[in-house]
């Protein structure tokens, strides 16, 4: 592996160099500091430090409908994960089909679910599909949007790895006289998913980030909870900030987690 | 059909603007998050701990916060710290953060394209270093980007569905479907439209990014 660029760059500064570095340094912490102090100071201005809207996450209540709502969150997450990997290969293998009236549509519904938002398609599920008689859970009207429209996504990383694996491979199971299906389901998906698990870890990220959305259809998930609470105490910024922060350490344990299986594995 | 065609004789004119606002969101959004980003994703390159750290920070911030929650942040919870942000600049500044730390994201694996030796080759030219980096890093790796920039101008176009969320005075798409959905019966007819109106705009970025990228990709 090759020194960072930023390295190269900078890497053998002159005296003066190194001296103006620790300067601006010094200058730009200074600068940074203030800024955050300016920060505290407005929210203490503001009145957002006083005990009355802080006292009420010392409560183990508090915390326990809070960790209700990520619940909330992770179950519809976990379970449009798994709809969508499931429904992403349905899409994929249409997409692949030979038959032009089953590849045609295929493409078509990949397109248009991962061509719109997944907001518009739970507003469907919320309004217009009771209009037409088909009544949902909050639960479903939040978790089959956010997965058909993974679903689409997943279709095309699916592709993607599945193009990726040498053409001989196919080949060579062909020639063993392996059925079509068989070469697809156990020669050239399994080492598909392999190139693709990182951006596949990758697509769960979005899918915590969609079901944010939870709150439009009333669905007990972090941020609907967050409200509830917001509404009892009156402290919109605390209460914010720290769901803004609990889903941050979510999203971030699973890029990480994702960048740390996308390591080469040989 | 003939739903769509007395949905389009009711609501044709207020369709066109919620099309042209949703592009609208998506240009305002997008030019400035861009050039935040490279900035940012510059200013990480400097050997200025505290600074990298503070980009760093940024960047992890608004790429895992949900877009809809800084939102509902930025609108609701700020003016109880006293700054007031109009509906629709607060959509357009949330749009901008999330674009600007995915683009710094990007672009950092951009600039991971770029071979060492051409900065090595470059400095000792005697070139300085904030020159190297215009003339030499920042080309190359904004040509390596296309595709990816591509797909986040995407992902913004359909993120600024989130300004239903907000008492906007004007309606994007989105806003208008759940409008149309509540007051009458039109609800499908509506959402196929916007729906379509959706794709076909994604799609002509797809292409517009496919076309650019044919011509600067970098061969090597």
């Amino acid at each position: 592996m090759s020194r960072p660029l930023e390295d190269i760059l900078f890497g053998n500064p002159s005296p003066q160099a190194l001296a103006l570095t620790r300067v601006v340094s010094v200058i730009a912490a200074a600068v940074l500091l203030l800024l955050a102090a300016g920060i505290v100071v407005r929210f203490h201005s503001a009145g957002q430090l006083d005990a009355r809207f802080w006292e009420f996450f010392t409560w183990p209540t508090t915390w326990a409908f809070l960790a209700k709502g990520l619940l909330g969150t992770l179950a519809s997450a976990a379970m449009a994960a798994v709809i969508a990997l499931a429904f992403g290969l349905v899409l994929l293998v249409g997409r692949l089909a030979r038959l032009r009236l089953v590849r045609w549509p295929s493409i078509a519904l990949i397109e248009f679910l991962r061509g719109t938002p997944t907001l518009l398609l739970i507003y469907v599920c919320f309004l217009v599909l009771p209009q037409v008689g088909i009544k949902l859970s909050t639960y479903w009207m939040l978790t089959l949007p956010v997965a058909f429209s993974t679903a689409a996504v997943v279709a095309e990383v699916y592709r993607a790895g599945v193009l990726a694996v040498p053409r001989g491979q196919t080949d060579a199971a062909r020639s063993l006289g392996l059925t079509e299906a068989q070469v697809f389901f156990h020669i050239v998906f399994p080492q598909a998913l392999r190139y693709i698990v990182p951006a596949l870890v990758a697509q769960l990220v979005i899918v915590v980030k969609d079901t944010t959305f939870g709150y439009v259809v009333t669905y007990g998930e972090l941020m609907q909870n967050a409200k509830v609470i917001i509404a009892n105490y009156h402290a919109l910024v605390p209460v914010y900030l720290v769901v803004a922060a609990l889903y941050c350490l979510v999203n971030y344990g699973i890029s990480r987690a994702s960048k740390r299986i996308g390591r080469p594995m040989h | 059909m003939s739903e769509v065609s007395r949905l389009l004789a009711d609501y044709g004119p207020a369709f066109g603007q919620a099309l042209l606002l949703t592009w609208k969101l998506t240009v305002m959004s997008f030019v400035p998050g861009f050039l935040l980003g490279t900035v940012v994703a510059v200013l990480r390159l400097f050997p200025l701990p505290p600074l990298r750290f503070v980009l760093t920070l940024y960047v992890e911030i608004f790429r895992n916060i949900p877009s809809v929650a800084l939102l509902i942040f930025i609108v609701f919870a700020l003016p109880d710290l006293n700054v007031l942000i109009d509906y629709e600049p607060s959509v357009i500044l949330t749009l901008t953060l999330v674009c600007s730390a995915f683009t710094a994201d990007y672009l950092r694996a951009g600039i991971n394209t770029v071979a060492g030796g051409q900065v090595e080759a470059a400095l000792s030219l005697g070139l300085r270093p904030m020159r190297v980096i215009t003339a030499v890093v920042l080309p190359q790796a904004l040509r390596a980007v296309v595709q990816p920039m591509t797909s986040l101008l995407i992902a913004l176009m359909l993120s600024t569905s989130l300004a239903s969320q907000v008492p906007f005075p004007g309606r994007e798409l989105t806003a208008l479907v759940s409008k149309i959905a509540n007051d009458s019966a039109a609800g499908m007819a509506a959402f196929a439209v916007a729906a379509a109106m959706y794709v076909v705009t994604g799609l002509l970025i797809a292409w517009a990014g496919a076309t650019l990228e044919k011509k600067v990709r970098i061969l090597r």
